[in-house]
């Protein structure tokens, strides 16, 4: 879904997904604002934010999407995830219950969407090392095991933070060309790169279908 | 006077008793063809109603067909100056797209025999719905302002501008002539026409993607403002049917609280409330506009609004996990107006590039997840027992009537007791508050009757005093001394007496 027909702008969609206090709004802070737990915060919210990257010359808009954690929201995850290029899937080292949450959040996107999807998994909070109740060797077998990257991050140290979003970027390029290829940068991949947000979750992919105009 | 003031009661008598006094002939049709009329119908019968609506109609239709012969003119004129220059490239192939366009209408014309269309019952509904010419009245003129602007807009375009004013047309009138598809359909035709557009503006403006955005948000708003009323909640789809539901559905859960949805606004903050007001206006705003663009504006808006309340209330940026609860708790108690089909409307006819990756994307994805969950929202969401759930839902409780019937909040569950705690707080502090008001009322009156005891006491002394004074130096009234012109003279004696008569004898 790569906009910017001649590939010079990408314009990507990253959800943030993870249960409540794993960090999942400081990660992103960090990232943008660089800050942390700042009274000095001037952005008004941090559900939606975005980033302009320049990588190897090309100009990459990041649409980060925060998404509520709570469990009793859980059913909502297809709404907010559809059309996503990646996934940032964030828990907390000190909470094996948040780590089972990424689980399930893995196998419902894989489902869902596939491996067009860009997955990281993310376990925040390594300055609580010493309170650490996921073992790093655990959560990095589970990730190569789907198909995800791990990143060790910190918001409050300012770790891993500004790798973990470079290399999903570099990543979902990559996915963006490959797919671009596989089109033959045609005008045809409208049909699939249209279709925003549907609130019928049930409803197949929009197909293509013989649009009354597709051009060829 | 008193004559005048009777004439004035028996007047007032006269014209009451008309209100309830109805006139045989009052009932009857005005036209005077002996049937009864109606005042829904202007006091007309049915038939000479719908005789006369239907000429109003027929001439407010060659209205607008003058109106837009006149406009089509003008716009002609607008581009006399423009034309002669060569067409552009990218534009040719619309002509293939449009024999492609006519290759479909045979098989929409099979669309015609499924039972899913329902061409026959829509149109006699549709006439029964318009309530006045008046209305659409209104609406063309709309149409034809935001025509002009987008004339207007074209003009500086030059050459491209006129193409893409010729294709927007072609295509208005080529969906006007497919009555017949349906709403998804119609959507596809839709977003196939932005795609080609965008496309075409792309390489025209060698990807300056700013400037296909701005051609494509006018070309949004021109096309959509004239398809509004055909594509808005078509007779096709059950949108009508949602929406309904929908209300109810909020309806019935008057009930939830702030709590239960573990809100963090604190609307006894002034300027939260505030922001919640206004939120709720924006959200309810969004059903007035036409343009896709503009109804997300409103949403947009709205969250903003929230963000702003969140902020006030955790003095720290807004998280999802805060403002998906605020913005489900705002649809609740706004209830907009026809939110599944502006939610599919949108949905449907919006440009994509808004929907996908932009900010007034991700609030519209908010919303649809916020109308998600109060359709499937159940006990569990709110974490309320299944029991007082259905006694919630079924009226026969209330959460503020249970709990003064609980009279103290030692039992009950407790999302309730929380709500008693707030509500208890505030009569708390009505209390304390009426408590103060009272003492400090007691202390009024005590000095106000020290004061009232100490003026009597003043009087009094002021009287007493006035008494001894009176007493000590005790009027005295002299009698009036001589009033001789000497009278007052004290060195009489020194005087040489008076002089006496002397008698000389001469």
């Amino acid at each position: 879904m790569a906009s910017g027909g001649s590939g010079k702008t990408y314009s990507f969609k990253v959800v943030l997904l993870g249960e409540g206090c794993v960090g999942k709004t400081s990660l992103v802070l960090r990232y943008c604002e660089n800050k942390f737990n700042d009274k000095h915060i001037t952005t008004l919210q941090a559900s939606f934010l975005t980033k302009k990257l320049n990588i190897t010359g090309k100009r990459v808009n990041l649409a980060i999407w925060d998404t509520a954690g709570q469990e009793r929201f859980h059913a909502l995850g297809p709404i907010y995830y559809r059309d996503s290029n990646g996934a940032i899937l964030v828990y907390d080292i000190t909470d094996e219950d948040s780590f089972q949450k990424v689980k399930n959040w893995v196998k419902e996107l894989r489902k869902m969407l596939g491996n067009e999807i860009c997955l990281c998994i993310v376990g925040n909070k390594i300055d609580l090392d010493k309170d650490r109740h996921v073992s790093v060797e655990e959560a990095e077998s589970y990730a190569e095991s789907v198909g995800a990257k791990h990143y060790h991050t910190s918001a409050k140290l300012n770790k891993g933070i500004e790798e973990l979003f470079l290399d999903l970027c570099k990543r979902m390029m990559e996915t963006a060309q490959a797919e671009e290829r596989l089109k033959g940068n045609g005008a045809s991949q409208s049909a699939s790169s249209r279709r925003g947000v549907q609130i019928v979750d049930d409803e197949p992919q929009a197909t293509p279908a013989g649009g009354c105009c597709s051009s060829g | 006077i008193c004559s005048s003031f009777l004439d004035l009661v028996k007047k007032k008598l006269r014209t009451e008793r008309r209100g309830i006094h109805v006139d045989q002939s009052d009932l009857l049709c005005k036209k005077g063809c002996g049937y009864y009329g109606n005042a829904a119908w202007q006091g007309l019968c049915s038939k000479c109603w719908r005789e006369e609506y239907q000429r109003a109609r027929q001439k407010q239709i060659q209205d607008d067909w003058a109106l837009a012969e006149k406009l089509q003119r003008e716009e002609e004129a607008a581009y006399a100056s423009s034309q002669g220059a060569t067409s552009l490239g990218p534009f040719s192939k619309f002509e293939e797209k449009k024999t492609n366009e006519k290759t479909r209408k045979v098989t929409t014309v099979k669309k015609f025999f499924s039972p899913s269309s329902r061409t026959a019952p829509k149109k006699e509904s549709q006439d029964g719905k318009t309530p006045s010419p008046s209305i659409s009245r209104q609406s063309s003129m709309e149409t034809d302002r935001v025509s002009r602007d987008f004339v207007d807009f074209l003009k500086n375009l030059q050459k491209p501008g006129r193409e893409i004013h010729k294709q927007c047309r072609a295509f208005i009138e080529s969906l006007s002539c497919k009555k017949d598809l349906s709403a998804d359909e119609l959507s596809e035709c839709v977003q196939d026409f932005y795609q080609n557009m965008s496309d075409r503006l792309m390489s025209h403006f060698k990807g300056s993607s700013e400037c296909v955005e701005q051609v494509m948000d006018q070309v949004e708003k021109y096309i959509m403002t004239r398809l509004y009323k055909s594509v808005f909640c078509p007779e096709t789809t059950d949108d009508e049917k949602k929406d309904l539901a929908t209300q109810n559905r909020i309806r019935a859960l008057h009930w939830v609280t702030i709590q239960m949805l573990c809100v963090s606004m604190d609307e006894e903050i002034p300027e939260v409330s505030d922001n919640v007001v206004k939120a709720i206006t924006d959200i309810i705003e969004m059903d007035s506009k036409r343009v896709p663009r503009d109804k997300l504006a409103c949403i947009t808006h709205c969250s903003k609004h929230i963000f702003s309340a969140i902020k006030i209330t955790k003095n720290e940026p807004a998280s999802a996990d805060d403002f998906l609860p605020a913005l489900i708790y705002i649809v609740l108690k706004a209830n907009p107006p026809r939110l599944q089909s502006n939610i599919q409307y949108i949905t449907r006819f919006c440009n994509p590039s808004r929907l996908m990756t932009g900010e007034d994307g991700y609030y519209f994805t908010n919303l649809c997840c916020a109308v998600a969950f109060i359709e499937k929202l159940d006990a569990q969401s709110l974490n309320l027992s299944p029991e007082d759930f259905e006694r919630y839902m079924s009226g026969q409780a209330s959460p503020r009537q249970h709990d003064s019937d609980a009279g103290w909040p030692q039992t009950g569950p407790a999302p309730s007791t929380v709500a008693t705690n707030t509500a208890l707080a505030q009569l708390h502090d009505n209390l304390e508050a009426l408590l103060g008001l009272s003492s400090r009322q007691e202390n009024l009156m005590e000095a106000a009757q020290s004061l009232q005891s100490d003026l009597v006491s003043w009087q009094e002394s002021v009287q007493q005093e006035v008494k001894d004074i009176l007493e000590k130096y005790p009027l005295e009234i002299r009698p009036p001394a001589a009033s001789a012109i000497d009278a007052d003279n004290v060195e009489n004696d020194r005087l040489p007496p008076p002089l006496t008569p002397q008698v000389f004898a001469g």
